[in-house]
């Protein structure tokens, strides 16, 4: 995460502080993600902030090395807050779960 | 730790299906993990990202840059350690898929494939010891993670006693508490070490393997008159390598839970013990290189070639999601020389049983951190010292234990068998209450020599404040005794014993805090002057005026003794007396001459411009002398000297006439003169004071040659030379 964003310097404006009108992406906040990465490995945690550069933080992360769904044995490690660099994601999935 | 958890959800899910609700079982399944309904976004997500502006950050109000700076870094490797796994090329086996793929032998083992198991093990051990994590040292062995499959019962039975031996060591390395993180990890990841089998079951099953070894060792010996077999001989040879190691660790293990027993009665043993295993350790040394070793291959950071039964990367996946640590194994021979000084070590702390004074310990203990022990020893220390039971040795209580000590040290006439105020049950009440309450302070004293020599300053710092309540305390008890004891027994004192002794202690904890920064090299050159100055004109110089004050109350004392048991003055004369400080105090005036003498030099050095100055902006001498000495504000008695008073005491005007660098050579001169004097007036001079000699009498010559005007043009600085000694420079020109 290399540059402030323009938020940082507009603390009068309340929530959710960084909009782009009618970005997706903000309802996504919050919310799971599940992010594959170059070397194959998977992370699942709660999306919480992102820039131009899709660098991705993650909140509550766990690690699975084979695919969480397809190999449920797998006992995930836990990393806690992870920041995955753009360039290294291959793709992302958001639970939808709870829109239904 | 999820695994109850699930065996919990599994039986009731069975208990269920047995009652016909099937359908509960998926459920409950279910419920360990969440369910998700993933929708890809790859696609959206990107697009939408692309139109925030370049540093624009998207995130909710409760998440900011700050928190944002503490998310580790995928796929960094300095920061990601799961990122390992996937980088090397070849697959990791864990023990199960080892032995199914033949990588693992269960049974039939080789001599050369046990013994070179052993040694991988020990190198782990030590590794561990040395502060690395156990999952990436002892747990990389895969035997151990469930020594119950192997068939071959050598190493099933050393597999058990390794693991027996890592917990005790753990155990107490943990109950000592004499570490830091970096001396030792914790953590166990959950790993089981041999908590199911005794004790004696595994002495019992070295015992069994160890004697069928013996047996090898019989049937291999070439006889006389036979010819020689060289098959044989080597078979021999490599018979009695295991056979030395299965003996090695369990005399080890014995020694460790020898160490443990209660009220010392194990001290002897362990004793015996630590003799015969360092009767074993050169032919370990010697078999070394007849286990199997691995290939040579490169090694990589966090990946290194082993041998078969041994994973560097099983554990990979229990790291903490922290910085990755790479561990370098200890090679095989190193870690024999780590136990042979391990075993050195534990032999000195065999011999503190029944050391009756806690002044004699803490000099002791002192003693033995100079060498920076390992952490196993010096939790080994602690806790023969002071056990769990919280008693010395596991039989007196600290109080009495005190009460001994300073009986000892200064022999108040409270604590005088005979004496009145003895007997006087309100001065007992008291005296019980302060040193009840001087317990903790003094044990922590014990416990701060345990730590790693640069962890111990700052303790020290820590100690202070609470070293000087304890001394205003004793005053008062002091005060009120004194009083009491004027009633009694009129003639007779008691002013300041308690005081007098506490403040010994404080003395030498400020003493301690001050010399473990020339030893942590902490000092720039040019606050020499005041560092030299504090210990020569003041700590010492109280040290020496407390245990002076010490002394006359054991004169005092034997006298009144003498005198209440009537015994003729003559006789009394004559006789030598039993307790003196008399050695203490001359080697407390002969560290005082020395610092005295570098005081001096440094001074006249200064005068000479031969000193570096510092040439900051904003440079302030008198910060850097608070910030120095900052603990000692803590202390009322040896009241801190501010720096103000500092230049006061200090300015060279007050001489009549002002000296002259030439004259404080030679005032340093007599100084080291005086030093060497005192130190070779000790009888059985150690090894460190023969040293300090050859320092004393080395400055003693630098300081003359200075007097006499050597070397007078030159602005060179002096050098300090620390290698023979941490504390006491030679001073170099």
């Amino acid at each position: 995460m290399a540059a402030e964003g323009k938020c940082e310097l507009n603390p009068d404006k309340e929530k959710p502080v960084c909009t782009v009108p009618g970005n997706k992406l903000e309802k996504w906040l919050n919310k799971s993600m599940k992010i594959q990465m170059t070397d194959k490995r998977t992370l699942i945690g709660i999306f919480l902030c992102t820039d131009r550069d899709c660098n991705v933080i993650l909140g509550s992360c766990e690690e699975y090395i084979t695919h969480p769904v397809e190999e449920a044995k797998e006992e995930p490690r836990v990393l806690g807050l992870a920041m995955v660099p753009g360039q290294h994601i291959v793709s992302i999935h958001v639970d939808e779960l709870r829109d239904a | 730790m999820a695994a109850p958890m699930k065996q919990l959800l599994g039986e009731v899910a069975t208990d269920l299906s047995a009652l016909g609700y099937s359908e509960m079982e998926e459920e409950a399944k279910d419920k360990e993990r969440p369910v998700y309904n993933w929708k890809d976004v790859t696609q959206e997500f990107r697009e939408s990202a692309s139109q925030l502006t370049l540093g624009q950050l998207l995130h909710d109000s409760q998440f900011g840059l700050f928190e944002a700076m503490s998310a580790i870094e995928m796929m960094d490797s300095k920061m990601d350690a799961g990122m390992m796994c996937n980088q090397i090329k070849r697959k990791v086996l864990n023990l199960n898929q080892a032995i199914q793929s033949g990588d693992v032998k269960l049974k039939d083992l080789s001599y050369q494939e046990l013994i070179g198991i052993m040694d991988s093990t020990l190198s782990c051990v030590v590794t561990w010891l040395e502060g690395h994590s156990l999952a990436q040292t002892v747990f990389t062995n895969l035997y151990f993670h469930d020594p119950h499959l192997i068939e071959d019962r050598c190493l099933k039975a050393f597999s058990l006693c390794i693991l027996k031996i890592v917990d005790l060591i753990r155990d107490k390395v943990n109950r000592a508490s004499v570490f830091e993180e970096e001396d030792f990890q914790t953590m166990t990841y959950g790993f089981k070490m041999a908590g199911e089998v005794t004790d004696m079951r595994v002495t019992g099953m070295m015992k069994e393997v160890e004697d069928e070894y013996s047996k090898l060792i019989r049937n291999t010996r070439s006889k006389q008159g036979e010819e020689k077999n060289e098959s044989l001989e080597k078979e021999h040879e490599l018979v009695m390598a295991v056979y030395t190691r299965l003996k090695f660790y369990k005399q080890f293990f014995m020694m460790l839970l020898a160490f443990g027993k209660d009220k010392c009665e194990g001290i002897e043993q362990a004793q015996k013990l630590i003799v015969h295993l360092q009767e074993l350790t050169p032919s370990m040394t010697a078999s070394v290189s007849l286990g199997i070793q691995p290939e040579q291959k490169e090694p990589t950071k966090n990946d290194y070639p082993t041998i078969s039964g041994f994973e560097p990367l099983i554990n990979q996946r229990l790291l903490p999601p922290t910085f990755p640590r790479y561990t370098v194994i200890r090679s095989r021979s190193d870690a024999v020389i780590y136990m042979e000084t391990l075993l050195e070590k534990l032999h000195v702390a065999t011999t503190i049983v029944g050391v009756n004074s806690f002044q004699t310990i803490m000099e002791i203990f002192k003693e033995f951190s100079k060498s920076s022990p390992c952490v196993l020893s010096r939790s080994i220390l602690q806790l023969t010292f002071l056990p769990l039971s919280r008693r010395v040795f596991g039989e007196h209580s600290i109080v009495d234990y005190l009460k001994d000590s300073i009986r000892n040290f200064i022999a108040p006439p409270a604590l005088a068998l005979k004496s009145p105020l003895y007997n006087n049950p309100e001065a007992k009440q008291y005296v019980d209450a302060l040193l009840t309450r001087a317990a903790r302070p003094m044990c922590n004293l014990v416990q701060i020599t345990g730590h790693n020599r640069a962890r111990q300053r700052d303790k020290y710092a820590h100690i202070l404040e609470e070293m000087g309540n304890l001394q205003e305390e004793a005053d008062k008890v002091d005060a009120y005794l004194h009083k009491l004891l004027m009633k009694l027994e009129p003639g007779r004192q008691h002013l300041a014993c308690f005081g007098t002794w506490v403040l010994y202690h404080t003395l030498h904890a400020m003493i301690s805090y001050i010399l473990l920064g020339f030893e942590l090299e902490l000092y720039a050159s040019y606050e020499y002057h005041y560092v030299f100055w504090y210990l020569y004109e003041l700590l010492y110089a109280w040290l020496l005026s407390t245990l002076h004050r010490a002394d006359n109350f054991l004169m005092e004392h034997e006298a009144y003794m003498d005198h209440q048991k009537g015994r003729s003055s003559k006789k009394s004369k004559k006789k030598k007396r039993t307790k003196t400080l008399t050695k203490e105090m001359t080697l407390a005036q002969a560290q005082q001459q020395m610092f005295g003498g570098y005081y001096k030099a440094v001074l006249g050095l200064k005068l000479a411009s031969k000193m570096k100055q510092p040439h900051f902006e904003f440079d302030s001498e008198e910060v850097r002398y608070t910030h120095r000495f900052v603990p000692f504000s803590n202390i009322a008695t040896p009241p801190m000297v501010h720096y103000t008073q500092y230049k006061e005491m200090t300015d060279l005007c007050r001489y009549e006439p002002e000296p002259m660098a030439e004259d404080l050579y030679t005032a340093s001169c007599k100084c080291f003169h005086q030093a060497k004097i005192l130190y070779e007036s000790l009888s059985s001079p150690s090894d460190e004071t023969l040293t300090i000699i050859k320092i004393a009498k080395t400055n003693f010559v630098m300081m003359k040659l200075l007097s006499g005007g050597h070397k007078k043009d030159s602005k060179a600085p002096p050098e300090y030379d620390f290698s023979l000694h941490k504390i006491f420079p030679l001073i170099k020109l």
